[in-house]
C-alpha cells in the first residue's frame, strides 16, 4: 500500500468530520434560535434603542460574508481584547450569531403574519402583551415560520463548511486532508459533497415532516 | 485598557491595495452574474420545457448545486480540473464555480417567473403563428425577467457575499487582500471590521440599484402582469 | 373554408365534443350558441390548434391543424380574439398588434406599426396607440385584441366569448366594431352569449348541446318555427331571453 492510497480508516475520518459538522450545526442552530427569538421579542415590545441595535446588527450579519465574520471573531477578537479564542469557539460564536440574524428575520415576519384584528381582539379581552405573544401569536407564528426555517437550516448546514478555513476538523477539513494526501480530488470531493447532500436532504425531509405535524396540531387547536 | 484602541488610521496606506482586491471582486462578480444568468436562463427554460428528459436533467443539476456547500464545489473544480488536464487559473476557476452555483439559484427564480405567466398570453402568441423560439425571446423571457428582478437581486447579492470564499483558492480578491493587510499590520480586528462594513455597504448599494431597476422595468405595469 | 368533421374531444372522463361536423365558407358569419359547458369554446380552441382533438379532422383552407407542419399555415389563415384579451403586458398597443406581422409575415417593422396605428384608428383608439394594456380599460383592451387578430389579415376571425368579461357599456363598443367588420364581409366564427347580437350579424347559427351540433341553420330559420321545433333550442332561447 502506497502512502497516498485510500485506507478503510478514511471512512472513519470522513464520518468523524461529518459528526463535527453536525454537532456544530445543531448546537449553533439552537443557540441562534434562542438569540434570534429574543431579538424578535425585543422588537415586538418596541424596546427603545435596543430594537434599533438589534435591527442594525442583524442587517450587518445578514449582508456580510460569513467568512469575514469568522475572521473577525477568530483573528480580530484575540488581537483586540487580548483573549484566547479557539477555532471551535470562534466557529460557535460566528455560526450562532449568523443563524440568529436570519432566524430573527423569519421570526419578525412570522409575528407580523398574525393578523392585526386578532391582536386587537385579544387586547379587548384584556390580555397582556406577554399573554398575547405567548397564547395568540406564538402558536401561529411557529406554524408560519417552519417552512422558511427549514430552508434556512439547509443553508446553514452548508455554511458550517466555512469553519474548515480556520482549522476546525469538520467534514470539509477532512476533505482537504484526504485531498492533499491521496491527490485524488474527484473522489474525495465527490464523497464529501455526497455526504453534505444526503445530510441536507435529511434536514429538508425532517423539516417537512415536522411542518406537517405542526400544521395538523395548530389546525386541531383552532377547533 | 489602553490596548483597546480602535484605530483605523493604520489602514489608510493600505487602501489602494484593498481597492485592487475590491476591483477583482467586482470583476469576478460581474462575470459570474453574467454566467449565472446565461446558465439560469438555459436551465430555467429546460425546467419548464415539455421534454421530460431535459426537465429531469435540469432538476438534478439544481438539486445538487443547491445542496452542496460552495466551498466543496470550489475545491472540486480547483483541485479536480487539473487532474483531467484542464489547467485554468484561480480567477477563472472562481468565476466558473460561482456561475455554476449561481446558475442553480438563478434558474429557480427564472422558472417560477415563467410559471407565473398567464397561459392565455402564451396561447395568444401561439395562435398568431409565432415560432417557439420567438415566443420565448419576445414574450416569455421579457415578462419573466421583469417579474424576477427582485429575487434575482437577492441571488446576486448572495453571489457577492459568496465570492469571499474565492480567497481560499489563493485568489486575492477583497477578502484575500484584507487577509494580507491584516497579517502585515497586526490589526486584524480593525481590518475585518472595516471589511464587514464594506461588504454590507456594497450589498446595500446593490439592493438599492435593484429596487430602482425593478421600478424602472415595471413602470408601465400598474398591477403587474395582467 | 374551415372544415370540421367528426371531431371528438374529451378532458379526462368528460366528453366535451362528441362528433361535431361544421363547415364555414368565405364570407359567412357563423355564430356558435349553446349553454355554458356545451363545448363552444373548446370548438374554437380545436380550430386554432390550442387543443389536440381525439378523433376526426379539422382543416383550414385544406391545412390539417393536427399536423404540426400544416398547423402554422392554418394559423396564418385564422385570427383569434380571446375572452380575457390575453394582450402582451410588456408591449404597447401598437407593439402588441405589430409583433406577429413582423415576426411571422416578415413585414418591415415601420410598415407593420403604421398598419397597426391605422387599425387602432379604425376602432377609435388612435390616442391610445402607445399605451400599455394595464393602462387601458377592458373594452379598449378587447379592441386592441381585435386589431391584433386583424393585423395578420386572416381569412377567418375566431371570436371566443369576446364580450363575456366586459360590462354592458364596453360590450356595446366592442359589438359595434364587430358589426362593422361583418358588413365588410369578414368571415367570422363567433362563440357568444349575445343572442340578439348573433341574430343581427350572423348568416348562420350553429347550436351545440352536450358536445353535439344539434342545429346548423341560416339565422332566419333558426329563430323561426324550424329552430323552435327543436326542444333544446326552444328551451335555451326562452331561458336566455328571460335572463
Amino acid at each position: 500500500m502506497r502512502y497516498g492510497d485510500f485506507t478503510p480508516f478514511d471512512i472513519v475520518l470522513l464520518l468523524q468530520g461529518l459528526g463535527v459538522s453536525l454537532a456544530l450545526f445543531v448546537s449553533t442552530t439552537l443557540i441562534g434560535l434562542v438569540i434570534g427569538t429574543i431579538w424578535a421579542v425585543i422588537r415586538f415590545y418596541r424596546v427603545p434603542v435596543l430594537t434599533q441595535i438589534v435591527t442594525f446588527v442583524a442587517e450587518l450579519l445578514k449582508n456580510s460574508p460569513v467568512l469575514v465574520q469568522l475572521f473577525l471573531v477568530f483573528f480580530g477578537l484575540p488581537a483586540f481584547f487580548k483573549i484566547n479564542v479557539t477555532p471551535t469557539e470562534a466557529a460557535v460564536i460566528t455560526l450562532s450569531g449568523n443563524s440568529a440574524a436570519f432566524i430573527y428575520v423569519i421570526a419578525v415576519s412570522a409575528i407580523e403574519s398574525v393578523g392585526k384584528d386578532q391582536l386587537e381582539a385579544a387586547r379587548v379581552f384584556g390580555l397582556t402583551r406577554w399573554q398575547i405573544l405567548r397564547r395568540v401569536i406564538a402558536p401561529q407564528a411557529a406554524a408560519f415560520a417552519i417552512g422558511p426555517l427549514t430552508g434556512l437550516l439547509v443553508n446553514q448546514l452548508q455554511v458550517t463548511s466555512l469553519i474548515s478555513v480556520i482549522g476546525v476538523m469538520d467534514l470539509t477539513k477532512v476533505g482537504n486532508i484526504l485531498n492533499l494526501r491521496t491527490l485524488k480530488p474527484f473522489i474525495v470531493w465527490t464523497a464529501v459533497g455526497a455526504l453534505y447532500y444526503l445530510t441536507a436532504k435529511l434536514v429538508a425531509y425532517a423539516g417537512g415532516r415536522f411542518e406537517k405535524r405542526l400544521r395538523a396540531h395548530t389546525a386541531w387547536r383552532g377547533l | 485598557m489602553c490596548r483597546l484602541k480602535f484605530d483605523l488610521s493604520i489602514l489608510a496606506k493600505h487602501i489602494p491595495f484593498l481597492l485592487e482586491g475590491a476591483w477583482l471582486t467586482l470583476q469576478a462578480c460581474t462575470l459570474a452574474v453574467i454566467g449565472s444568468l446565461v446558465l439560469g436562463l438555459a436551465v430555467g427554460a429546460m425546467r419548464t420545457s415539455a421534454s421530460p428528459l431535459l426537465n429531469r436533467l435540469a432538476a438534478v443539476y439544481v438539486d445538487i448545486f443547491r445542496n452542496i456547500p460552495f466551498i466543496v464545489q470550489l475545491f472540486f473544480f480547483y483541485f479536480g480540473l487539473p487532474e483531467i488536464g484542464i489547467y485554468i487559473d484561480a480567477f477563472t476557476t472562481g468565476v466558473v464555480a460561482l456561475s455554476v452555483a449561481g446558475g442553480a439559484f438563478t434558474s429557480d427564480v427564472i422558472r417560477s417567473g415563467i410559471l407565473a405567466i398567464d397561459p392565455g398570453i402564451i396561447e395568444a402568441a401561439q395562435v398568431s403563428g409565432l415560432r417557439k423560439s420567438t415566443i420565448f425571446r419576445k414574450i416569455i423571457l421579457p415578462i419573466a425577467l421583469r417579474a424576477s428582478v427582485r429575487p434575482l437581486g437577492s441571488v446576486f447579492i448572495n453571489l457577492i457575499l459568496t465570492s469571499s470564499i474565492l480567497s481560499t483558492i489563493t485568489l486575492n480578491e477583497l477578502t484575500g487582500s484584507a487577509k494580507i493587510v491584516a497579517s502585515n499590520t497586526f490589526r486584524p480586528f480593525e481590518v475585518y471590521f472595516v471589511l464587514l462594513v464594506a461588504y454590507a455597504a456594497l450589498t446595500y448599494a446593490v439592493s438599492i440599484i435593484i429596487g430602482m431597476l425593478h421600478r424602472y422595468l415595471n413602470r408601465n405595469q400598474s398591477e403587474g402582469a395582467v | 373554408m374551415i372544415s370540421v368533421s367528426g371531431v371528438r374531444k374529451s378532458f379526462g372522463a368528460a366528453t366535451v365534443l362528441n362528433g361535431v361536423d361544421l363547415e364555414i365558407r368565405q364570407g359567412e358569419v357563423v355564430s356558435v350558441l349553446g349553454s355554458s359547458g356545451s363545448g363552444k369554446s373548446t370548438l374554437i380552441r380545436c380550430i386554432n390548434g390550442l387543443e389536440k382533438i381525439d378523433a376526426g379532422k379539422i382543416t383550414v383552407d385544406g391545412f390539417d391543424v393536427s399536423k404540426p407542419r400544416e398547423l402554422s399555415e392554418a394559423r396564418k389563415r385564422s385570427g383569434t380574439v380571446f375572452q380575457l384579451f390575453n394582450l402582451y403586458p410588456h408591449m404597447t398597443a401598437v407593439q402588441n398588434i405589430a409583433l406577429a406581422p413582423v415576426e411571422v409575415l416578415k413585414v418591415p417593422r415601420r410598415q407593420a406599426e403604421d398598419e397597426a396605428r391605422e387599425l387602432l384608428r379604425s376602432v377609435g383608439l388612435s390616442e391610445r396607440a402607445e399605451a400599455y394594456p394595464s393602462q387601458l380599460s377592458g373594452g379598449q383592451r378587447q379592441r386592441v385584441g381585435i386589431c391584433r387578430a386583424l393585423a395578420m389579415k386572416p381569412s377567418y376571425l375566431l371570436l371566443d366569448e369576446v364580450t363575456s368579461a366586459l360590462d354592458p357599456e364596453m360590450t356595446s363598443e366592442v359589438l359595434s366594431i364587430l358589426a362593422a367588420l361583418a358588413k365588410t364581409g369578414t368571415t367570422m366564427v363567433f362563440v357568444t352569449h349575445e343572442i340578439e347580437f348573433a341574430r343581427s350579424i350572423s348568416t348562420r347559427i350553429a347550436f351545440l348541446d352536450k358536445g353535439q351540433l344539434i342545429a346548423d341553420l341560416p339565422t332566419a330559420e333558426f329563430f323561426s318555427d324550424k329552430g323552435m321545433a327543436l326542444p333544446r333550442v326552444a328551451q335555451f332561447l326562452s331561458k336566455m331571453r328571460k335572463d
